[in-house]
């Protein structure tokens, strides 16, 4: 068989390292060929390519030095960074909260898990396991860790050297240009090269190719040049409607954090391709980020119309219906997702939860030996900390105990378990433990006013009223709707005004 | 809300220091203008002074000897033209005023000297006792609770050095003994005319209440009160039928009529010290320190409590006649003045400073004229518009708004009635796989949890004599990491020592600074935070597990254990 047809055919069937062999080979026996050289690139590309599109977690530099930021005071829900008091969002109270005041994501992708730290030291530091650890910049932070992987495997030196490459020569021949650039931009993961390479292209093809725009686009904004990223897309736009620019145009809106313009650029996008569901994916998270559930919730239902197999979306929903009451919907929708093939530790723990809130009792506890059976170190903790609420419900406190000493067993950090190990040691009189366990949980998880007001309730009792204020108020300032936390405030003002 | 005044008069600096008490209104030159008088406190302690306003213009100045705790205005004779005379209180003495010149200083009578003070002072008239046995036999009688004069109180205060001069000074005079002027008042003897000889009324600190005839300057009545009265509130005649109600200094409100001898008959307890009283009609209101204005009928009976935003600074009714309008004005200390019709909450003035000192009345020649001097020394003068109307409404009438939301309850799905009923046929069923499952689990968990006690894997110590917490927090972005490992004995009274605490890591990818530390004795209840830094030797962005373990020294299981995923090292992309 031809060598070059071969090597095509392992690249289409994304066997890339295969083709890259074959292709080397061609290239030894011809230098100049031209075909396997493109091939090579592409199929070196392939190795490491990431779809530009998908949401990237902002990294620290990108948080704490932000000049982007338009208003500092946004008005409410306006901005992702201060999200608005959402309408039919269920109360901090029920569904809990991650570190930026916003409702856990029924789906982890990157952004979800944190939100913007309020300050360098909280940025720095990295309470949570290396999964949830933040990268210094965007830029590096996961295209490094991908790339490393190809640096790792060529030894020899890279396969072609930048430094000694004439970019003006290829950027007058389009059909080597693209592959190039795509080598450069992806698996070199050097931008200004890539740059400099796209806008001698974009100029030799006199601004006519609306790919080369979008590419442009891309450099700038992995350069943090947001604006300019703005300007190429919209362009390009005008020139050639396509979803690719739209979702990227959205992304340059959300990082320059104007969320409604963004879900405006993705409406004009859905006009033009109706039913895309990465568009209108794209419109459900940022209702999500903005807080506005009912909304987010209906996109994702929009989703579901067109792509009845799109993961996100069934999990957000089920996320939704669990927390606002309805455990036997969400138990539908996990169990679709049971039936697409999703089989993990997270599902198998949700399951559980829903079967047990959603009174299907003969199958909570058998969805949780899968789960645990499932689990490895990082999500342990998590599935005993569950198993420990509902040993909590049948009201089996031993049990409790255990449960969540394992769950602190395998992650030393989780604060909720805390939290509730000191509920449970105040409970048998423990004062002191249960003083140390609060205090550790609202350490580690700042953003939960559970341990702030439990911590204060119980200072309070001990009559160390100048703690317990404090702890109150750091309650109310993780939640303002908390009444008891103000009751207590009010209680203890009471009680200063009256000495 | 259009504002119900007009704005006549704005001097924020016309350094005035006066009260409600020492403010009135009053027709001194018998011309048809209303003249403002007050009696300013000066420094507090010297400058005090008298001041007349005509219009806006300070008319006259006249100086005061001592403090001076109200002043009022009342007719005493009954000459033409119908010029009122000016009261004013101070210490032990009335100074009252006509045509602006002083006419008369009437004293309250002395009270009776204690015998033996009065001949201790006899003795040292004749230097029969030197003054230090006077000190001492002073001493001795105001210890056993006897009431002194000022002059032996001032004595008791001075350092020994001066008690000589002083006594000197002082021994040849008659000893008197006085009292101070609490509040004034006035009251209309026989007619109940607005131009009617009036009485006045004085409340002083021996806990009386006399009431003076205007023409001859003699105690009518005396009343004795429980305690010492300081707002006074008078209606009906002398002749005919009168009643005082007098807040005392004890929180104690007391009604007198005539002939009663002694008020404690008609009594309500307050459960704070009044701050300020006025009367409308038959009904009493109160302003109390604990932030609240309390309503009572003359009986005595409470009929309403409001809780206000703020401590109230004074008070005072508002009677515009020519709308038949009486509302209570309320000065607050947000600088604001809340005026209330029964316990409706009218009207909200918005003032520059703390008012201090209210009154309302005709001033100038305008009827409905409010005053106001605030803390900071100035004089505000508002004119009520004519056409302002004062509606009353209940904001506090009927349920809460809250009441009448609607609670976001999600129905019941019908997926849940179909597993009801699931849960209906096969109850027994379900309840026998779920205690099984659930007796399983408990195995299950129990075996695990053994397993990590034995491993000690755990952050807290399970080892009862050991009451170990252990959280660690790695801050940094590579290469270099700062590692806190934060150690706190949670027992309650039982120190903690010989602990140390080491590391297990993989020493190709990582390099401690510190490998070993000792911890000091552990205080229970403490938090200890050791700090070592850790180097990142590989550059391929590859992070592993790091166990933190802490041994007590002769046991070769660590106590506890705590295990840190460490970051990925970020120095291969800056590098």
């Amino acid at each position: 068989m031809d060598p070059m047809f071969l090597a095509y055919s392992y690249f289409r069937r994304r066997k890339y390292q295969k083709c890259d062999e074959i292709c080397s080979q061609l290239l030894e026996k011809n230098p100049y060929d031209q075909s396997a050289w493109a091939l090579k690139t592409r199929a070196l590309t392939g190795q490491v390519y990431v779809d530009e599109v998908d949401v990237d977690e902002e990294g620290i530099a990108e948080m704490v030095m932000d000049d982007n930021a338009i208003a500092t005071v946004a008005r409410p829900g306006t901005s992702l960074r201060k999200p608005g008091t959402g309408q039919g969002l269920p109360s901090q109270g029920v569904r809990p909260v991650t570190n930026s005041g916003r409702p856990v994501s029924g789906f982890v992708r990157p952004g979800t898990q944190s939100g913007r730290p309020g300050t360098m030291e909280q940025a720095i530091r990295t309470p949570r396991t290396a999964h949830t650890a933040r990268p210094v910049t965007s830029a590096s932070g996961r295209f490094v860790r991908l790339g490393t992987a190809s640096m790792l495997s060529t030894p020899d030196g890279p396969f072609i050297n930048l430094a000694r490459l004439n970019f003006s020569k290829y950027a007058a021949r389009p059909n080597l240009a693209k592959a190039l650039f795509e080598y450069i931009f992806h698996h070199e993961n050097d931008v200004r090269n890539a740059l400099e390479l796209a806008s001698l292209a974009t100029e030799a093809c006199q601004f006519k190719d609306w790919w080369w725009k979008v590419q442009l686009a891309k450099c700038y904004y992995r350069l943090g040049m947001f604006r300019e990223s703005e300007s190429q897309l919209k362009s390009a736009i005008k020139q050639q409607e396509m979803i690719d620019s739209f979702l990227y145009l959205g992304k340059v809106y959300v990082r320059l954090d104007q969320p409604l313009r963004a879900v405006d650029i993705y409406k004009q996008g859905l006009e033009k391709f109706p039913g895309e569901t990465t568009l209108l994916t794209g419109i459900a998270r940022i209702h999500e980020g903005l807080n506005e559930m009912d909304d987010a919730v209906k996109f994702y239902k929009d989703v579901l119309h067109f792509d009845n197999m799109h993961v996100e979306a069934i999990a957000c929903i089920a996320t939704h219906h669990f927390y606002t009451d309805q455990p036997e919907v969400a138990l539908k929708f996990y169990r679709r997702l049971l039936q697409m093939g999703v089989y993990n530790t997270e599902l198998f723990n949700n399951l559980g939860l829903c079967c047990f809130y959603a009174q299907q009792y003969d199958m909570t506890l058998t969805c949780f030996e899968r789960a645990l059976s499932l689990a490895d170190d990082t999500t342990s903790g998590d599935v005993w900390f569950n198993i420990g609420h509902v040993a909590l419900g049948i009201g089996d406190v031993n049990l409790a105990y255990q449960c969540f000493r394992m769950s602190l067993a395998s992650n030393n950090d989780h604060a909720e378990a805390y939290n509730n190990l000191g509920v449970l040691e105040l409970r048998r009189g423990h004062i002191e433990e249960a003083r140390a366990f609060f205090q550790a949980s609202f350490v580690l998880a700042p953003h939960m006013y559970e341990p702030h007001y439990n911590f204060a309730a119980l200072a309070d009792q001990l009559g160390d009223l100048q703690s317990s204020y404090n702890a109150a108020k750091r309650a109310v300032d993780a939640y303002e709707g908390h009444v008891d936390s103000k009751e207590l405030i009010q209680q203890l003002k009471q009680h200063f005004t009256l000495l | 809300m259009t504002s119900k005044w007009l704005d006549a008069y704005h001097d924020p600096v016309a350094s005035l220091y006066t009260f409600t008490q020492c403010l009135t209104l009053a027709d001194i030159q018998a011309d048809g203008d209303w003249k403002l008088i007050i009696a300013d406190l000066g420094t507090g302690s010297y400058d005090m002074k008298l001041k007349v306003y005509k219009n806006t213009n300070l008319m006259s100045e006249h100086a005061i000897i001592d403090l001076p705790t109200g002043v009022v205005n009342f007719y005493m004779d009954t000459l033409e033209p119908r010029t009122p005379a000016i009261a004013v209180a101070s210490g032990p003495y009335i100074y009252i005023y006509k045509n602006l010149r002083p006419y008369f200083k009437f004293t309250l009578p002395p009270l009776s000297i204690n015998q033996i003070e009065q001949e201790l002072w006899e003795q040292a008239k004749h230097d029969n006792i030197n003054v230090f046995v006077l000190r001492d036999a002073l001493e001795g009688l105001r210890s056993d609770g006897q009431l002194l004069t000022v002059r032996s109180l001032k004595f008791l205060q001075l350092e020994s050095t001066d008690l000589e001069a002083f006594a000197n000074l002082h021994k040849h005079a008659p000893l008197k003994r006085q009292t101070v002027i609490t509040c004034l008042d006035t009251l209309k003897k026989s007619l109940a005319d607005e131009d009617a000889i009036s009485c006045l009324v004085v409340g002083t600190e021996n806990k009386s209440i006399y009431i003076l005839d205007p023409e001859a300057f003699t105690v009518l009545t005396t009343v004795d009160l429980p305690s010492i009265p300081v707002f006074i509130s008078v209606n009906g005649l002398y002749d005919v039928e009168y009643r005082l109600v007098v807040s005392c200094r004890n929180g104690c409100i007391y009604t007198l009529k005539r002939g009663s001898k002694e008020g404690s008959k008609y009594c309500i307890e307050l459960n704070s010290q009044p701050v300020g009283m006025e009367r409308i009609n038959k009904t009493i209101y109160v302003g109390c320190m604990d932030e609240t204005l309390q309503c009572y009928s003359s009986k005595g009976k409470k009929l309403w409590t409001i809780k206000l935003p703020t401590s109230i600074t004074t008070m005072k009714t508002l009677d515009y006649s020519p709308r038949q309008l009486k509302t209570l004005l309320v000065a607050l200390s947000n600088n604001e003045i809340h005026m209330y019709k029964d316990k409706y909450l009218v009207d909200v003035i918005k003032t520059e400073g703390v008012v201090t000192g209210l009154q309302f009345g005709r001033f100038g020649r305008e009827d409905g004229t409010l005053v106001m001097t605030t803390r900071g020394g100035g004089l505000f003068v508002k004119i009520l518009k004519r056409s302002a109307k004062f509606e009353e409404k209940d904001a506090l009438a009927g349920p809460p708004i809250s009441q009448n939301q609607k609670i976001n309850i999600p129905k019941k799905t019908k997926l849940f009635v179909d597993q009801t009923l699931r849960e209906r046929q096969n109850a027994v069923a379900m309840h026998r796989t779920f205690q099984r499952d659930l007796y399983l689990l408990r195995l299950n968990t129990a075996r695990q949890y053994v397993k990590a006690l034995d491993n000690s894997m755990n952050p807290i110590s399970s080892d009862p004599t050991e009451p170990l917490k252990l959280s660690a927090q790695i801050q940094g972005i590579g290469p270099t990491f700062k590692l806190t490992v934060n150690l706190q004995n949670t027992s309650l009274s039982q120190p903690t020592s010989n602990l140390i605490i080491t590391f297990n890591y993989d020493d190709k990818l990582y390099s401690f600074r510190n490998k070993f530390i000792e911890a000091p004795m552990l205080v229970p209840g403490l938090n200890y935070a050791f700090e070592t830094f850790i180097d990142c030797l590989n550059e391929k962005g590859v992070s592993d597990n790091v166990k933190v373990y802490v041994l007590k020294s002769g046991r070769s299981v660590p106590i506890i254990t705590g295990v840190i995923s460490m970051p990925v090292s970020e120095a291969v992309a800056v590098a």
